[in-house]
């Protein structure tokens, strides 16, 4: 996570070139476009596997809402297997939700309920199989009389030593979420790090949430976390965005994801965080799955912890 | 295709093989070249050395000519020319690119030692002075070589008024910038890394000022610049594309003088003057820029980038002085450094970050005889970057480097008029920092590795024979012989899968061995005189390159890392063949030229496709790189006018250049960045009377390559990119218009001479000049870089995606004014 300092800083200073130079819209030819499969499946202690299927879009395609919907793949044959048993999952669409399942659904897809029950947007969801810590995942995807497959595997979770909250600068009520970690000893332990506040029913993602231990290996460190809900609080304000302020709850989920999961969302978020930048390498992000599509099967083991900013 | 481009398949064999018949040519050709000296008869020998009149300052490429005998031979670097010929008197000719030619009557019954001073007659002249080079262009064994003088580069149109060196080159055919202003530039085909560029002999590894916009030259200290592209002679090695020498004035050694300006964004100052009149001088130059005074008045203190700020400044100083006849000494010393801070409030985060160059040389000239002139060279050279940083309670620091520690030395021996021979041998011992990084998280300190460092030794020697065959055909051939050692302390990272096997490491102490390379690399170039004043001639070099630059940006900066050859990366090595057809017009006053060029490099460097700033952290650079070839091959037309009121050239190149690395782009070809298929320029000066003269440079080239996503899709409600194949998509065109207009001060005034009582000129002792410039006349919006923006969202349906064009530089003028006295 460290050097993403550095990507910042290419980024400001391309951003500094756009603000002194003029920039206008081109049409230009990009070869190269191939029609993929994307895999966005993940897995987690204590739940269900859950397989959402779409294809790449040509970049100078039409990007509407539309565009979108039409991209998601239905009619697929979606199975796991934990090596001793296989579950095909069943496909569910937002327009046939079962009741109380919503605002989970609508969380996962990033939509609003009222607009997500009115789509036509479908998941494949493993009813018959939860994940368990210790366990490897085969997923297989067959598609069009293609085959694709990806392993995972959900690890024992690296617990939390502590957290903590501390005022920020000269705030007296506005400060970070600070951690205690102890690093397991063997090296390549990744992590991701959500956070909800108490009463909220899905967790929320800080700007660089994903981060291993190419540098803390095996050691007790303390690090700091934004609140990355402030910013999406409309009537919040500007100021205090990034800070819990003193009361909140906050519920910490430190998951522990496999190297090659942690490659994919280490090189997702650079790309996020560099696309259009004239000093960055085009980067594609690479993928666990076998058979040539896109996206990520990944296995989280989280560890849940509690923090009351006091 | 693929033959050619064909990986090595035995990837452990340390030397490539030359081909025989390759080898034998040579040491055929230096064996009957040391034959033929031995067969010289009784002969006297005239020597010297040339010097400016006006200032004192060595003289190079004079042609000391004897036309009765049809003999001639060239100054060198020190301005020392030696010609041996049969007892006579002779008018011998002294022809000089500033001052045409002078004729002295010589009587050479015995050998003599004159040393003469060129320019009085022309300078004390109030005639308008035009160029009256007298072109070597056809008789040359030199191809794929251009020599500068900076009076000319002076001239010509400059960006926001700074004149620089390496802009002026960017203008020549096989030349081509990185981007928009950029001073990194390709040299048929070479990457920025395959150009060895010389100040006084002093490495310079990184050329540029302002991420590139700024060459790290200041035109007031530099007294010429020679450009090697191609056929590069055995004297130089350890780059793969050309040599550029560019020399540092040596100071005045009649007077003192000043001279400066004052420009748009910065100042300079230069002094120079006499130790002792004739026997030594010295020159102390400085420049700084005000950008960051400007920045600051253009960013107002509510913007999230407040407080962000740049500015360079550089300093040379050079002195010099005779010892004796035949002892002389040189000390140069560049130092140059880039200071930027970025400020970004919104984001809490600020940066600071540092970068320069340092060169120090000394040499030493010494004069066995007549005939065999010695330089002894020592140089130091230090590049660094650092990049430090704090948000909030994350502070962080990275340093990266590269400090070379040199010596060599030159003998050119001059036997006779038909060989000029010269032999040599060179060190090096680098000491490469290619990332330090420390990081700190409140009190947490995180472990980033020991500072990795490397070291290595590289060696040379050489040897070369310019001589003529017969009156048609002049050879020159020669052989280098290069080694490189990488030794301990080293820590070698050897990463497992993390299943079957565990990272681990091996630790060389110091002084251990841990990979030796060599290899030899004949050069040979040959010219054939036609008839008509034209020639053919012809080139072959075989260069190694054991220092690589590797860049994780599609543009050339100063995060750019210097790194050596080691048991993993493997010296860059290859061929260049060219052909030529050279013909001069009207007495010289017209020079073209034809050049076809094929050049073929193996072992070339570049990241992994997904590396990260800051992969090589605990890690060896060298894992997280790929290997693989290319080629380059061109055709170039030159046509130029040196001689009048009216000077200029017109240079056209079509040029292919690909790449092929097993790791990238699926293991298919692609066309390399700075693949150009037409570069074109067109570059004037007229000069109207003693005060007017007028510029104006024209360039059109192809678009560059670069890669761009060609299609999206989502990922946890994030629109994510995947990328087209390597550098297929093309930018459009570029193309340019600028414009100069310099009006020089009179350089006379009127007096009454107390003697005669008439009135007569007197040249003045302060002269001024105001240069105007208009960069991109016609206002064009050159593409510098494209992106795909995204703008909008789902919901509200009007996301869109599109592909933006990035301009940096409209129409631009400037004024500058200079002054000396």
């Amino acid at each position: 996570m460290e050097f993403r300092i550095l990507t910042k800083l290419l980024f400001g200073i391309s951003m500094l070139l756009m603000a002194v130079s003029c920039t206008k819209e081109v049409q230009i030819d990009i070869p190269g476009y191939k029609d993929q499969l994307v895999i966005d499946g993940s897995i987690e202690t204590g739940q269900p596997a859950i397989v959402l299927l779409s294809t790449t879009n040509n970049v100078y395609s039409p990007t509407n809402f539309q565009a979108y919907l039409e991209g998601f793949v239905s009619g697929a044959t979606v199975t796991i297997s934990n090596g001793v048993e296989t579950d095909t999952l069943t496909e569910i669409c937002s327009d046939n939700l079962p009741p109380g399942t919503e605002e989970i659904a609508a969380a996962f897809f990033g939509l609003p309920v009222d607009v997500l029950v009115n789509m036509h947007l479908c998941a494949y969801i493993s009813f018959g199989m939860f994940g368990e810590v210790g366990k490897t995942y085969t997923l297989k995807v067959v598609n069009n009389g293609s085959e694709y497959t990806a392993t995972t595997n959900i690890s024992t979770p690296t617990p939390l030593d502590s957290l903590y909250w501390k005022p920020e600068g000269s705030y007296t009520d506005r400060g970070f979420s600070w951690a205690k970690l102890s690093d397991p000893s063997v090296s390549g332990d990744s992590y991701a790090w959500q956070v909800k506040l108490a009463g909220m029913s899905n967790f929320s993602r800080t700007f660089n949430p994903f981060f291993n231990d190419k540098f803390f290996n095996g050691q007790t460190f303390d690090f700091a976390y934004e609140n990355p809900m402030s910013f999406d609080d409309p009537m919040g304000d500007p100021e205090y965005r990034g800070y819990y302020k003193l009361g909140d709850t906050v519920i910490v989920k430190l998951s522990k994801i496999g190297k090659k999961e942690y490659n994919f969302f280490e090189k997702k978020y650079n790309q996020i965080y560099s696309a259009g930048n004239p000093f960055s390498t085009p980067t594609n992000i690479p993928t666990n799955i076998q058979g040539g599509a896109l996206g990520i099967w990944v296995g989280y083991s989280p560890w849940f912890d509690t923090l009351i900013c006091q | 295709m693929h033959g050619i481009l064909a990986t090595e398949s035995n990837e452990t064999r340390q030397i490539s093989k030359i081909p025989s018949w390759n080898m034998k040519l040579v040491l055929s050709f230096l064996f009957i070249s040391f034959s033929l000296i031995s067969f010289s008869q009784s002969k006297v020998t005239l020597s010297g050395y040339i010097t400016d009149s006006n200032d004192g300052e060595a003289m190079t490429d004079v042609k000391v000519y004897i036309p009765a005998l049809k003999l001639g031979a060239m100054s060198n670097a020190y301005g020392f020319y030696s010609l041996t010929v049969v007892p006579g008197k002779y008018n011998v000719e002294y022809r000089s690119v500033s001052y045409g030619s002078e004729v002295r009557e010589i009587d050479l019954t015995k050998s003599t030692v004159l040393s003469i001073e060129l320019g009085a007659k022309v300078s004390d002249s109030k005639e308008v002075v035009v160029n009256m080079k007298k072109t070597e262009n056809v008789t040359s064994t030199k191809m794929g070589q251009i020599e500068l003088q900076m009076d000319q580069i002076k001239t010509l149109p400059a960006f926001m008024g700074e004149v620089d060196v390496i802009k002026t080159i960017q203008l020549l055919p096989g030349v081509s910038s990185v981007s928009e202003g950029g001073q990194g530039f390709y040299v048929r085909g070479g990457g920025p890394d395959q150009n060895l560029v010389l100040l006084d002999e002093g490495v310079v590894y990184n050329a540029a000022h302002l991420f590139g916009f700024f060459s790290v030259f200041n035109a007031d200290a530099v007294k010429s610049v020679n450009l090697i592209k191609g056929g590069m002679p055995a004297n130089f090695g350890g780059r793969m594309s050309s040599v550029l020498e560019v020399n540092m004035n040596e100071g005045n050694m009649k007077k003192l003088k000043v001279t400066g300006g004052i420009g748009a964004i910065s100042s300079r100052l230069t002094l120079e003057g006499p130790i002792k009149k004739d026997k030594g001088s010295f020159i102390v130059s400085a420049r700084r820029t005000y950008i960051d005074i400007l920045l600051k008045a253009a960013i107002s203190d509510t913007s999230p980038f407040a407080g962000s700020s740049y500015f360079f400044y550089d300093f040379n100083a050079k002195l010099n002085y005779k010892l004796s006849a035949k002892d002389r000494i040189y000390l140069s010393g560049y130092y140059g450094k880039d200071v930027f801070n970025f400020s970004d409030k919104k984001g809490g985060f600020g940066a600071n970050m540092p970068w320069g160059n340092g060169i120090a040389a000394f040499r030493w000239n010494h004069l066995f005889s007549d005939k065999l002139f010695m330089n002894v060279t020592t140089t130091f050279s230090d590049y660094m970057f650092k990049f430090g940083s704090q948000q909030d309670e994350f502070r962080f620091e990275l340093a990266s480097g590269i400090r070379d520690i040199g010596a060599k030395v030159d003998f050119s021996y001059f036997p006779n008029p038909i060989h000029r021979i010269k032999w040599g041998a060179d060190y090096k011992y680098h000491t490469f920092t290619p990332t330090s990084v420390t990081a700190q998280n409140d009190t947490t300190v995180f472990d980033t590795g020991a500072a990795q460092k490397l070291y290595s030794h590289e060696a040379s020697a050489y040897v070369l024979d310019e001589f003529d065959l017969n009156d048609q055909i002049r050879l020159n051939v020669g052989l280098r012989y290069s080694a490189f050692a990488h030794v301990g302390p080293f820590t070698r990272y050897i990463k497992g899968d993390g299943i079957s096997t565990q990272d681990t490491t091996i630790q060389y102490q110091k002084g251990d061995l841990i990979k030796f390379y060599h290899g030899l690399e004949p050069r040979v170039s040959m010219r054939w005189l036609l008839p008509d004043n034209s020639s053919i001639k012809a080139g072959y070099a075989y260069n190694y390159q054991y220092v690589h630059l590797t860049s994780l940006s599609a543009v050339s900066l100063p995060t750019d890392i210097w790194f050596p050859t080691t048991d993993i990366a493997k010296p860059e090595k290859g061929w260049q063949g060219s052909v030529g057809y050279f013909r001069n017009f009207f007495k010289d006053k017209f020079e073209s030229s034809v050049e076809v060029y094929y050049k073929e490099m193996k072992n070339l460097i570049e990241f992994k496709e997904g590396a990260l700033p800051g992969d090589n952290v605990s890690d060896n650079t060298d894992n997280i790189l790929v290997f693989g070839e290319g080629r380059a091959y061109g055709i170039e037309f030159f046509f130029k006018k040196s001689i009048g009121r009216f000077t200029g050239w017109v240079g056209y190149t079509w040029a292919k250049t690909e790449r092929r690395f097993p790791d990238i782009n699926e293991g298919n070809i692609y066309p390399a960045k700075y693949d150009r298929r037409h570069d074109l320029t067109l570059v004037g000066t007229y000069k109207l009377n003693e005060r007017w003269t007028f510029s104006a440079s024209f360039i059109y080239a192809t678009g560059n390559t670069l890669t761009l996503p060609s299609s999206w899709y989502v990922q946890e409600q994030n629109l994510l990119f995947n990328y087209g194949p390597r550098n297929s998509t093309r930018m459009a065109p570029y193309h340019r218009l600028d414009l100069s207009a310099t009006l020089y001060s009179k350089a006379y005034k009127t007096k009454t001479d107390p003697a005669t009582g008439k009135e007569i000129d007197v040249k003045k002792k302060y002269r001024s000049n105001w240069s105007f410039s208009i960069y991109n006349v016609y206002n064009r919006m050159n593409p510098f870089f494209l992106y795909v923006d995204n703008d909008g969202d789902f919901l509200s349906g009007n996301f869109k995606l599109s592909v933006k064009q990035v301009s940096l530089f409209p129409i631009i003028p400037s004024a500058t004014w200079n002054f000396e006295f």
